[in-house]
C-alpha cells in the first residue's frame, strides 16, 4: 500500500534584497517585486517528499492562485517529485479570504488522483504576506480530517493506517514542549519551521537523490502536465468562492506606527579587538550599576 | 545493517572517476561526499590535461566519461599558449613554453572545479544509479571497522546509519582521515607538500581575449611566474584564463613556507601587485555609496534598488561581453541586436550614474579567494598506495606530479581511479580481497602508469623540449659564471643525457633539493628579468582586499564543533600558523596560541600537529567555484 499525498503551496512575495520593490509611501511594489514559492511552502512540499522517500506514495500539489502562481507548483515540483500539479485560478476567485479559499482548496483536494482519497495533505504553517494561518486549518475542517498543527516530525504506519506525529506545542510558563500524537489517517498536516527531513540509511538517500533528479527534469517541462481547474471544472458554487464567499470585511489598512522610544540607547561599534575590549568595557560598567 | 559492494569515499575528481569506471566494469559503487554538493570542497589551480604516453597507457577523462566531455564544454578554455615568466620588481621577461605545454598531450583545458566536478558527478550518478549506486552527500566517515573473517569493512559515519562494504576506494584528498584510520601511512611531512593559494579574479570573456590576444572564444593562455613575485620562497605563480575569469595564485614548498613564514595571502598579493597583472585583470567596477544622512529605512531602501540595478547591470554586461550568451539573446528575441543590448547597457550606466551617484572606478574584482596542500608525488606517493582492502587514490595517496613547469594533479588522480576501479572489479570478479590480490595488484597497476614513471625519473626528452624554448630567448652571457657554467653543461645534448642517467640511477629524489633551489625558482629568474626583461607601469593601484574581507566573501555552513583540535598549544610550529593559516584561524594570547576554527577553509596547513578532521556532512566552507 502506498500513500495518496497532497500539498497545499501558495506563491508569495520574494522580500530578499534586489527582488523587492517598495513604494514611496513604504507599502510593497507587489508589480515590481518579484515571487516564489513561499519558503513555509517549501518546507511542505519537503514533508511530502519525505513521505514519498520513506513509504512510497502519490503526490498532488495544488495552489489557488492566478495563472502566473505555475511558477510556485515548478518550484514545488522540483522539491518533492510531484506526480500531478493542480492549478486552482478562475476570475471569480479573485478578493477571496481564508474561507473562501479552503471551499476552492478542499473542493480541488477531492479531485486530486482522480478522486482518490488522500491520506495525508500537507500544507505550510502559514504564509508570509498574510501570517493569518487560518487556511490550512479550515480546509481540514471542510474536509472533515484531523488537523494536526506545528509538526516537527512523524512516522506512518502503513498497516495500521495511523500517523504518529510530534508537535512543538507551547504552554506557559514553559518553553519547546513536544507533544506526540497519533492519529488515524487521513490527516492534515501544517508543517512546523522547525521541520526537517532526516534520510539517515543509504538506501534513503539513494531512493532519495534518484527522485530528486526525476523531480528536476519533470519540473523543467511541468507545463506538460500541469492541470488548470476553475469553478466549473472543480465543481464550485460561484457563491461560496471569491469575494461573495469571504465573510471577512477589511474595513481599514493601517500602517503598523512605530513604537515610541522610551529608551536611550548608545552605539559602540568595534570590530577588532580594541573595539571588543571597549564593548565589553561597556557592559561590565552596566552591570556593576 | 544495509551493505554495498564498493564504498568510495570522496568525491572530487579522482572519486568521481572510480565511480564512473567501476559503473562502466558493471559495478555497484556508492560515494560519499562530505560536502552538501559535489564539488563544495574542491580547489584547483587548475588545467585538466590529457596526455598520451610512450611509457605505457594513461587513462584520461575522455577514457572515462566518453566524448561527451568534449562536446558537453563543462571545462574553460583550452590552453593553447604557455609562457614563462620572469620577473623583477617592474620587468617582465616571457618565454613561450607552449611546445613544452603541448609535449606528449591531447589537450590542457582550464577548469573550475565546482563547475567540473558538477559535470563529473552527473555523469557518474546516471551510471551508478543503474547499478543500483549513486552519490551520497554530506556524510562524513568517522570511522572503519574490520570484520576479518568475513573480509569486510563496516563503515560508520556522522549521519547514517552503519553499513558493510566488501572495499574501500579512499579518495579524500591530500588531508585523507582515511589513511589514517587505517594508519595505511605517516602525515605528509612539509617537503612532501606544496601549499596553494588562489584568487579568482572577474572578467568579461572578450576583454580577456584581447588582453591576452587569443583569437578564438574557445581558446586560452597560461601564463607561470618565477622570480621576485615568489619572495623569497621556493615555488612560482601562476595565471590561468577561464571563460569570464582568471585563476591567480601560486605554489610553493611548504617546508620553504615553514622556514621563512609569510602570510599566503600575501604569495597572491605579490602577484596582483606585479604591474603586468594589473593592467591583465583591471575592469571597471561600480562603487555603491549610500548617503548616510538619509534615515536608516531610506538607506536599506536605496541600498535595495541599487542591488537590483546593479544586479541587471552585471548581467548585462556579462551579455554584451560573451560570445554564446548573446547569440542565444538574439536568437531567442530577447534582444534585437547587438546594438540594443550596448544601448541598454550604457542607459543603465547612465542611471546608475545620475540617479543613484554609483562611480566607475579602475579596479579589480575578486570572486573567491582558496587554498590548498598540494602532495608532491616525486617525495611523498604511497609506495603500495592500499591497506588491506583500502586503495588510495589522487591526492589521498600522494601523487601530485610536479616538475618545472609541469602541473598535473586531476589528470593523475582519475588515471588511479581508473586503474584501482580494474582492481576492484577483478577483485569482485572472483570474490577475493586479500591483499596479494587486490592491494599488490593494484600496486602494480599505479606502478605501471606513465605518470609514477615520470613521478620517479626525468624525462630527457621533456627537458630538452623546456631547453630548447629557453636557449633561444636566454644568451648565457647574461648569467653568472656560476649559472652559465651549470647553463651551458645543460645545453650539451651529450653531456646533459650522460647525467640525467646517472640522475635517475642514483634516484633523482635524492637530489632534489638542488634542482629544486632557490637558484631556479627566483636568482636566476630576479637575473634574467633585469637584463633582458621589458618594464611595465600599471594605470592603478589595485585596491586588494583585506583577509578578512575575502573570507567574509565566502560561503559557511558553520559548526558549532570545531573540526581541529590543538594538542600543545605552545609548539613552535603552532606559532607559525598563526602566520601561515591562509585564513587566520590561530591567533596568540599571551604565550598560548589560540584556534578560531569559524573561519577555517579546510586546507590542512595545520594539521601536521594537530587533530584535524573534515568538518561534520554539509558543515565547513562551501567553495563556490573550486
Amino acid at each position: 500500500m502506498t500513500l495518496n499525498i497532497a500539498v497545499l503551496v501558495k506563491l508569495e512575495p520574494d522580500f530578499s534584497e534586489g527582488s523587492v520593490s517598495y513604494n514611496p509611501d513604504g507599502t510593497l511594489n507587489r508589480a515590481e517585486t518579484k515571487s516564489k514559492l513561499g519558503a513555509h511552502s517549501a518546507i511542505a512540499s519537503l514533508a511530502a517528499f519525505y513521505t514519498k522517500v520513506k513509504y512510497g506514495g502519490y503526490i498532488s500539489v495544488s495552489s489557488m492562485g492566478p495563472p502566473m502562481a505555475e511558477i510556485a507548483l515548478q518550484e514545488a515540483q522540483s522539491i518533492c517529485d510531484a506526480d500531478e500539479l493542480h492549478l486552482y485560478s478562475d476570475r471569480l476567485f479573485a478578493s477571496a479570504d481564508t474561507l473562501a479559499t479552503a471551499e476552492v482548496l478542499q473542493q480541488g483536494i477531492r479531485k486530486m488522483n482522480n478522486g482518490k482519497e488522500m491520506d495525508i495533505v500537507f500544507s505550510g504553517h502559514r504564509a508570509s504576506d498574510g501570517e493569518t494561518g487560518q487556511t490550512g486549518p479550515q480546509t481540514a475542517w471542510k474536509l472533515g480530517f484531523t488537523f494536526l498543527g506545528n509538526v516537527i516530525d512523524f512516522s506512518v504506519d502503513l498497516n495500521k493506517r495511523f500517523i504518529l506525529a510530534k508537535r512543538l506545542v507551547a504552554l506557559p510558563g514553559f518553553y519547546d514542549i513536544v507533544e506526540e500524537i497519533q492519529a488515524p489517517l487521513p490527516v492534515f498536516i501544517a508543517i512546523d519551521p522547525l521541520y526537517k527531513p532526516i534520510f539517515d540509511t543509504i538506501s534513503l538517500r539513494l531512493t532519495s537523490s534518484r527522485y530528486l533528479k526525476e523531480a528536476k527534469e519533470r519540473a523543467a517541462n511541468y507545463k506538460t502536465y500541469l492541470k488548470v481547474l476553475d469553478h466549473k471544472k472543480l465543481e464550485l458554487d460561484p457563491r461560496f468562492v471569491g469575494l461573495p464567499g469571504s465573510p471577512t470585511i477589511v474595513h481599514k489598512v493601517e500602517k503598523i506606527p512605530k513604537a515610541r522610544t522610551t529608551r536611550t540607547a548608545e552605539l559602540i561599534e568595534g570590530y577588532d579587538r580594541e573595539g571588543i575590549k571597549n564593548t565589553i568595557t561597556k557592559i561590565l560598567q552596566l552591570v556593576q550599576k | 545493517m544495509e551493505n554495498c559492494d564498493v564504498t568510495i569515499v570522496g568525491g572530487g575528481s579522482a572519486g568521481l572517476a572510480a565511480l564512473k569506471h567501476l559503473s562502466s566494469l558493471g559495478k555497484q559503487a556508492i560515494l560519499l561526499e562530505a560536502g552538501k554538493e559535489i564539488g563544495s570542497k574542491n580547489v584547483s589551480g587548475g588545467i585538466l590535461y590529457s596526455k598520451k604516453s610512450n611509457n605505457g597507457k594513461i587513462y584520461n577523462v575522455e577514457d572515462i566519461y566518453g566524448e561527451s566531455f568534449l562536446t558537453e564544454y563543462p571545462y574553460e578554455r583550452k590552453i593553447t599558449k604557455y609562457i614563462l615568466n620572469a620577473t623583477s620588481k617592474d620587468k617582465v621577461f616571457s618565454i613561450d613554453l607552449t611546445e613544452s605545454h603541448n609535449y606528449q598531450t591531447n589537450f590542457g583545458y582550464s577548469v573550475l572545479l565546482n563547475k567540473l566536478n558538477s559535470w563529473f558527478a552527473q555523469e557518474a550518478q546516471n551510471a551508478a544509479e543503474r547499478l543500483g549506486g549513486g552519490i551520497i552527500t554530506g556524510v562524513h566517515v568517522r570511522a572503519l571497522k574490520w570484520e576479518e573473517k568475513r573480509s569486510k569493512i563496516i563503515v560508520q559515519t556522522d549521519e547514517l546509519e552503519e553499513f558493510e562494504t566488501k572495499v574501500v576506494i579512499a579518495a579524500d584528498g591530500v588531508n585523507s582521515e582515511i589513511a589514517e584510520m587505517a594508519n595505511a601511512r605517516e602525515k605528509f611531512s612539509p617537503s612532501e607538500l606544496y601549499q596553494g593559494v588562489k584568487v579568482l579574479v572577474k572578467l568579461p570573456e572578450k576583454i580577456i581575449e584581447e588582453r591576452f590576444e587569443i583569437n578564438n572564444s574557445e581558446e586560452g593562455a597560461a601564463h607561470l611566474f618565477a622570480g621576485d613575485v615568489s619572495l623569497n620562497l621556493i615555488g612560482g605563480g601562476f595565471l590561468y584564463t577561464n571563460r569570464d575569469s582568471l585563476s591567480i595564485g601560486g605554489v610553493y614548498h611548504y617546508d620553504s613556507l615553514l622556514e621563512n613564514p609569510i602570510e599566503p595571502a600575501e604569495i597572491v598579493n605579490s602577484m596582483l601587485k606585479n604591474p603586468l597583472i594589473s593592467e591583465l585583470i583591471k575592469d571597471e567596477v561600480p562603487i555603491k555609496e549610500i548617503d548616510k544622512t538619509l534615515s536608516k529605512e531610506q538607506q536599506v531602501r536605496k541600498s535595495f534598488a541599487i542591488t537590483k540595478l546593479l544586479n541587471n547591470w552585471n548581467e548585462l554586461r556579462q551579455l554584451y561581453y560573451s560570445h554564446k550568451l548573446k547569440e542565444k539573446s538574439i536568437a531567442d528575441r530577447k534582444y534585437s541586436s547587438e546594438d540594443e543590448i550596448k544601448s541598454k547597457l550604457d542607459n543603465l550606466t547612465k542611471r546608475l550614474t545620475d540617479e543613484y551617484n554609483i562611480k566607475f572606478k579602475t579596479n579589480y574584482i575578486e570572486l573567491e579567494y582558496t587554498t590548498k596542500l598540494v602532495p608532491d608525488g616525486k617525495r611523498g606517493r604511497m609506495k603500495k598506495p592500499y591497506h588491506k582492502n583500502i586503495l588510495f587514490i589522487g591526492d589521498a595517496a600522494g601523487r601530485g606530479l610536479f616538475f618545472g613547469p609541469r602541473i598535473e594533479g586531476l589528470n593523475v588522480g582519475m588515471d588511479d581511479a581508473a586503474r584501482a576501479s580494474i582492481a576492484v572489479a577483478r577483485s569482485l570478479d572472483k570474490n577475493n580481497f586479500d591483499s596479494d590480490y587486490l592491494g599488490e595488484f593494484y600496486t602494480r597497476l599505479v606502478e605501471e602508469s606513465p605518470y609514477t614513471v615520470d613521478m620517479k625519473e626525468i624525462d630527457k626528452q621533456y627537458l630538452n623540449v623546456i631547453l630548447n624554448s629557453t636557449r633561444k630567448r636566454i644568451p648565457s652571457n647574461v648569467l653568472g659564471l656560476k649559472h652559465k657554467l651549470l647553463f651551458n653543461l645543460v645545453s650539451n645534448d651529450g653531456l646533459r643525457n650522460f647525467f640525467i642517467t646517472m640522475i635517475n640511477k642514483y634516484g633523482y629524489t635524492r637530489l632534489l633539493s638542488f634542482i629544486e633551489s632557490e637558484d631556479v625558482y627566483f636568482k636566476v629568474p630576479i637575473k634574467i628579468a633585469d637584463k633582458l626583461g621589458t618594464l611595465n607601469t600599471a594605470s592603478y593601484i589595485p585596491q586588494i582586499p583585506t583577509i578578512q574581507d575575502r573570507v567574509a566573501k565566502l560561503c559557511y555552513h558553520e559548526d558549532n564543533i570545531s573540526h581541529i583540535k590543538i594538542l600543545d598549544s605552545s609548539k613552535n610550529f603552532l606559532r607559525k600558523m598563526v602566520v601561515l593559516c591562509p585564513t587566520k584561524c590561530y591567533s596568540l594570547e599571551g604565550d598560548e596560541v589560540i584556534l578560531q576554527h569559524e573561519g577555517c577553509i579546510e586546507c590542512g596547513t595545520c594539521s601536521k600537529e594537530t587533530e584535524w578532521r573534515h568538518p561534520r556532512g554539509e558543515k565547513g566552507v562551501i567553495f563556490k567555484y573550486g
